[in-house]
């Protein structure tokens, strides 16, 4: 939970940082500025994948972002990564290794100052993923809880099967829903933060076993729910440009 | 704009509500997981009617004995899910006016195949055993007097069930 909060906070800070970018502009434009749109590709890496890579040992991942501007608030989007991610819990421990794809677009719901060029968006995305799940030991659940002595205290001791058991060929299909920001830090230099809401649509899972974790999906829940997030830099080459017309030059307060 | 802000604060808050509840991971009461044999106690002379004991107790050789405390008319006895073999010690009290009850052990030594099975990321996996087809030369469970007693307790032993996965109905009955 530490983690979420300090993504929520940068994500504050973000969206503060739009509203600072807005109050910059001088009340009074009466000069009427042809504005400009520039169109181009956005390619960028997610931050968050990446560093957790670094300090957590069951986890190696890697995200690629790109994003192409279609029309004025139309982008086409996407998402490319991998990941390998061991997850030790009271029954289970399981090393999931696989790769995903994410492609939708993005609508660009902020009203520019200007040239500027900042984000605040809703989007979808249709992901796939293949993958393999490694059982690397489970113990058992026995529930005998037969003696007046402390509580869940099972008659035979704990029985811990090292089972190192991979199923390959595992694939998954699915589709999110994603709301983010991204703020113009630097020339052609991006960060932003997305959620996403995400629901399977088909799971192949392992006999005798269950996709607890699918590689760009997240964690699964008992249902077909997920959701996620990421936390991006990203770089801006533009192709070409384009004016708005006289009419609808730089907007008025 | 204000729609699509209306919507991304939504997706936010939603998806803020799933980091929260990240460690649901505990087992839930009543699930299906490994089961121990139910064992249900009947009248020898009129084999429809349920017979008490009192004060039973069961053990395994070298462990902890499980006293029920006042009258029993069923025992779930686990099955140990890393042998496929497990001898318990049934202790049958039989109470006498001003002195200790008499206590008579027998022992039934059941023979079984294992099956591991998953059952969810909480509970992880869960074990169901078979017990192996008894002969009349071989039966299963095996009945067994205690070395320092000359009578068995137990009169006859009905197996009703030999796939052990729930316990929902008896296994195996006792006639005493």
């Amino acid at each position: 939970m530490k983690h979420i909060s300090g993504y929520f906070s940068s994500l504050a800070l973000l969206l503060f940082s739009l509203g600072a970018f807005a109050q910059e502009q001088p009340a009074d434009t009466t000069v009427a500025v042809p504005k400009t749109y520039r169109y181009g590709i956005r390619v960028g890496t997610d931050l968050y994948r990446l560093t957790r890579s670094l300090y957590d040992d069951n986890y190696k991942g890697l995200e690629i972002v790109a994003d192409y501007r279609l029309t004025r608030k139309i982008y086409l989007a996407g998402e490319l990564g991998n990941e390998e991610k061991t997850v030790d819990d009271n029954q289970l421990n399981f090393t999931t290794n696989g790769s995903y794809f994410k492609v939708g677009f993005d609508y660009n719901a902020y009203e520019n100052w200007l040239d500027m060029e900042n984000m605040l968006y809703v989007g979808v995305r249709y992901g796939v993923s293949t993958f393999s799940q490694t059982l690397n030991s489970y113990t058992i659940y026995q529930n005998t809880d037969i003696l007046d002595t402390a509580a869940s205290n099972n008659y035979f001791p704990d029985v811990t099967v090292a089972a190192n058991q991979e199923f390959t060929g595992l694939s998954a299909h699915w589709i999110e829903v994603v709301g983010g920001v991204k703020a113009e830090v630097f020339d052609n230099v991006f960060i932003g933060f997305s959620v996403r809401l995400k629901n399977l649509i088909s799971n192949k899972k392992p006999d005798n076993f269950d996709n607890l974790h699918i590689p760009g999906f997240d964690r699964t829940y008992a249902g077909n729910f997920g959701a996620g997030f990421n936390y991006t830099v990203s770089y801006f080459i533009p192709l070409y440009k384009t004016q708005a017309k006289k009419a609808e030059a730089a907007p008025k307060e | 704009m204000k729609k699509t802000s209306a919507l991304f604060t939504l997706v936010l808050l939603v998806a803020a509500s799933f980091f929260g509840c990240e460690k649901d991971d505990i087992c839930a009461e009543g699930t299906l997981t490994t089961p121990s044999i139910l064992i249900e106690f009947y009248d020898r002379d009129n084999t429809t009617v349920p017979k008490a004991a009192t004060n039973f107790g069961y053990f395994v050789e070298g462990m902890d004995t499980i006293k029920i405390t006042g009258n029993a008319t069923e025992i779930r006895l686990p099955l140990r899910v890393d042998t496929t073999s497990v001898k318990w010690g049934l202790i049958l009290s039989t109470p006498v006016t001003g002195q200790d009850p008499i206590l008579n052990t027998d022992f039934l030594e059941f023979d079984y195949t294992t099956q591991q099975l998953y059952v969810s990321r909480a509970c992880g996996y869960k074990t169901n055993f078979f017990l192996t087809q008894g002969t009349d030369s071989a039966p299963n469970p095996l009945l067994t007097d205690s070395p320092d007693e000359s009578e068995l307790w137990i009169q006859e032993i009905t197996v009703d069930k030999t796939n052990i996965e729930d316990e929902n109905e008896a296994h195996i009955r006792i006639f005493f």
